[in-house]
């Protein structure tokens, strides 16, 4: 089969044919989504300037407005558009293929483009002060929500397209079996994508058509729906953060699918029952019962959780499984140790996954308890968790690997590479400290979205203990560590697409200044790959198996996990009898 | 070879569908069993836990439930609190507390020990309901009812912050409960608080 | 414990389960379902069910 009148290039470094169109596809939505995290982080700075009390920046209603602008930009610009950009790249240079419709999506990046700045214009014009969620019957000016459909039904037609590349590179045989877990991953990420895209449909144009008086919105539906889409959004993110997992290990260290039944078991866990957790935001509301509220927070009793537990075991154990057949066979942690510290396509894939699992997925498997929930429903506890996982964990991802697409897709060295090696630490230390002491002040009942906490203009006092002052300094000081790391990272990606130097010619085995490790040093597996594999495998090993290291990793986890989510019980036996 | 040796980034060649090793057989149901533990602990604290947030819900026009609030205020109110109503239900009382952009009406006088049917709505948008500093939380919806069952356990001078942005003045909306100890020699369930 | 002979993979029939999983058009449609019954369906028949207040 030929593909008709498409141009292709054969990358130097992994040898597949790279169709000039989608690459050019990847390129923009990667630039547009960099922008986004730029407004964002702008923000997110003023932000949390606000809510450090003893500076308290902002003037009220810029404090909410910026707060708007944070969420979006961030949670929907920023990381959509860099997720259409994995979908684009997922099913056309990771198998071969060709992007089917250039004009249908040069035409979906417009769209998206344009509802993307019309959102902007009527936030910061004052026109949509109504935060990221919108809860009717709050109002924003009808070209607000009309932005917002333009967006999503761009990226909807995006989806369509990464669904007919993977239809017509399967028609043209470009690819033999099955897809590549990466892109099993990014095909769940797709089919969330659907999910949350037709409950974005089937909310925003009511919405739309009630912000023009033309009906009615139920508050409490709109609650229900919106989260279709409000909570979904963040588990395509969960799903396309994985496949990155996936990818970086492979392209760093060499990383191997332990078992591909395993993980595409554990995608197509997440596919089914992961959207149904947009009942976390809904667990002491009003309109839903206990057993809606049971079945929907626990993703039908948990089978998302246990898919990210297995995804939690996998990607470790097939970077130490991917580290041992290249010949670090030393003793638990040697594989660990002697790991590509200095490269920051790794050391932002093992940053993703500490601080997501450890932090993020704890915290939110705890607080998404229909009863624990109680005690943390609109505190500062919510915010902590999902900026574990949103940022520390897909951010980070998205930034890991763009530190590779930078030279695979743009042909670029990457710049300022010594700061790009000290980048993923300070971006992911400076989450891990707001998180977990953003989790700390939330259990002090701090509300979250809330511009002043001293409640100086209320009528009755509220004296929040001095330590909650100290916490939300702490705060504080991890968000501009964080925000000094995203803009780190902005600085390196705009100044190697735009200003970077080529990549020239890469000598496998000669370290070069902007370019990471895993394309100067493939990681090749010892000759005697197989031997060593079935060697590792051999029932003589025991339980503990090929990759012993990781299951100590996991079970600590499991002891944290434990302690945490029955921490919480504890703690909310003690309050008012409430039923 | 039951094992792989590919990355991810590689098309599986032929059958991939093996069983696994047995140490992820292991982790898989470990975790499995972890989940079973995540899930039981929600039905087994509605049967034998004493935070639920199950309630009573209903549907209810906001302005009706408004009027309802006002009534509850005129039978019970015993004082005044910066020109807000301070109300005193008998233990065992079903009581009504609204918000609205940006205040809670009334202020709640209760019984430490006693039983109460809180119901919280809203007249205009949605509120949080966070009583501090015990960080109890609940949704406030306009257009329903939520009927909760609370049984406050300390006498003390409580707030209800409002953690739902609400407006531009949402930072203002506070409110007040006050929890008195039982009086000595009262049985519950028996008059107001004078 | 998994079979230690290298199977013939041209001759042997490709598993079910491979197959389902491979069937992309599938999983998409298993996933809209679920969460449209037990989440969207579900929880709208719920709201809109709820009985009119008394208001004791």
């Amino acid at each position: 089969m030929t593909a008709p009148a498409a141009t292709f290039r054969t990358c130097p470094v992994t040898t597949r044919r790279i169709h000039d169109q989608a690459e050019s596809l990847v390129k923009i939505n990667a630039v547009v989504s960099v922008v986004a995290l730029l407004i964002g982080a702008i923000a997110a700075v003023l932000i949390v300037l606000t809510r450090w009390q003893a500076v308290h920046l902002l003037s009220a209603t810029w404090f909410y407005r910026l707060l708007g602008v944070h969420g979006m930009s961030m949670l929907i610009f920023f990381i959509v558009f860099f997720e259409m950009a994995v979908l684009y790249f997922a099913s056309t240079a990771l198998i071969n293929a060709r992007l089917v419709a250039p004009k249908l999506a040069w035409f979906s990046f417009l769209l998206m483009l344009g509802g993307a700045v019309l959102v902007e214009a009527m936030m910061w014009g004052g026109k949509a002060d109504v935060l990221f969620t919108s809860y009717v019957p709050l109002r924003a000016s009808p070209a607000y929500y009309l932005g917002i459909i333009l967006f999503a039904v761009g990226a909807l037609i995006v989806t369509g397209i990464f669904f007919a590349n993977l239809v017509v590179a399967k028609r043209e045989k470009r690819y033999e079996g099955s897809l590549p877990l990466v892109v099993y991953g990014a095909v769940t990420a797709a089919i969330i994508t659907v999910i949350t895209l037709l409950h974005g449909a089937a909310i925003y144009i009511p919405t739309f058509l009630w912000s023009l008086g033309l009906m009615h919105v139920d508050p409490q539906v709109y609650r229900m729906v919106w989260w279709g889409l409000g909570h979904s959004s963040q588990q395509i993110n969960v799903a396309a953060m994985v496949a990155i997992w996936y990818m970086l290990g492979g392209l760093t260290i060499g990383a191997v699918v332990l078992n591909e039944k395993i993980s595409r078991s554990a995608f197509v866990l997440y596919v089914l029952f992961i959207s149904m957790a947009s009942a976390h935001h809904l667990l002491v509301d009003p309109g839903m019962g206990p057993a809606w509220k049971v079945v929907n927070t626990s993703y039908f009793m948990y089978m998302a959780v246990l898919a990210s537990m297995i995804h939690g075991f996998t990607v470790p154990a097939g970077m130490e499984l991917g580290m041992r057949l290249r010949g670090y066979t030393n003793g638990m942690f040697d594989w660990l140790r002697r790991a590509p510290w200095h490269d920051p396509g790794f050391s932002s894939l093992v940053l993703s996954v500490v601080v997501f699992g450890f932090v993020g997925g704890i915290t939110g498997v705890t607080i998404g308890t229909e009863q624990i929930n109680i005690i943390v429903h609109n505190t500062l506890r919510v915010p902590g968790h999902f900026h574990a996982t949103v940022v520390s964990g897909t951010a980070m991802a998205f930034m890991g690997a763009t530190y590779y697409l930078i030279p695979l897709v743009f042909q670029k060295r990457v710049a300022f590479w010594r700061m790009a090696q000290w980048q993923p630490y300070i971006f992911a230390g400076g989450m891990f400290i707001f998180t977990l002491s953003m989790t700390f002040a939330g259990s002090f009942g701090v509300p979250r979205r809330h511009w002043d906490i001293t409640f100086s203009q209320a009528p009755f006092d509220v004296p929040f203990s001095p330590v909650v002052d100290l916490v939300l300094a702490v705060v504080a000081v991890g968000g501009l560590l964080a925000a000094t790391g995203a803009f780190m990272f902005v600085a390196i990606a705009v100044a190697s697409v735009f200003f970077g130097k080529p990549l020239g010619e890469i000598t496998k085995g000669t370290a070069m200044v902007g370019v990471p490790q895993g394309i100067t040093h493939p990681p090749v597996h010892a000759a005697d790959v197989d031997a060593r594999n079935a060697a590792l495998h051999a029932p003589g090993r025991g339980i503990m198996g090929p990759a012993p290291g990781t299951i100590v990793l996991v079970f600590v986890f499991l002891a944290a996990f434990i302690l945490y989510f029955f921490v919480n019980w504890k703690i909310l036996s003690f309050v008012w009898k409430i039923g | 070879m039951h094992t792989e040796t590919h990355t991810g980034l590689e098309s599986p060649k032929g059958i991939w569908w093996k069983p696994a090793h047995k140490s992820e057989k292991v982790w898989v149901g470990i975790a499995f069993a972890w989940c079973m533990v995540l899930f039981a602990m929600m039905p087994l604290w509605h049967w034998k836990g004493g935070q639920n947030p199950s309630g009573i819900r209903r549907r209810v026009e906001p302005a009706a439930f408004f009027a309802r609030t006002q009534e509850f205020i005129q039978q019970y109110q015993v004082d005044t609190d910066r020109g807000m109503p301070i109300v005193a239900p008998p233990p065992g009382s079903d009581i009504y507390l609204t918000g609205m952009s940006f205040q809670w009406t009334p202020i709640l006088k209760l019984q430490k020990g006693a039983e109460y049917i809180l119901h919280l709505s809203a007249l205009d948008v949605n509120h949080g309901f966070s009583l501090y500093p015990i960080n109890v939380n609940f949704q406030v919806i306009p257009g329903y009812d939520y009927g909760l069952r609370i049984t406050p356990n300390a006498s003390g001078d409580f707030r209800i912050i409002c953690n739902e942005f609400c407006g531009i003045g949402h930072h203002t909306m506070v409110g007040r409960v006050i929890v008195e100890d039982a009086p000595a020699t009262g049985t519950p369930g028996t008059g107001g608080t004078p | 414990m998994p079979d230690p002979v290298k199977p013939d993979e041209a001759a042997e029939q490709v598993p079910l389960g491979q197959r389902l999983f491979d069937n992309v058009f599938l999983l998409l449609g298993l996933g809209l379902l679920v969460v449209f019954v037990l989440y969207t369906g579900w929880g709208l028949w719920e709201i809109l069910t709820l009985p009119q207040a008394t208001l004791p």
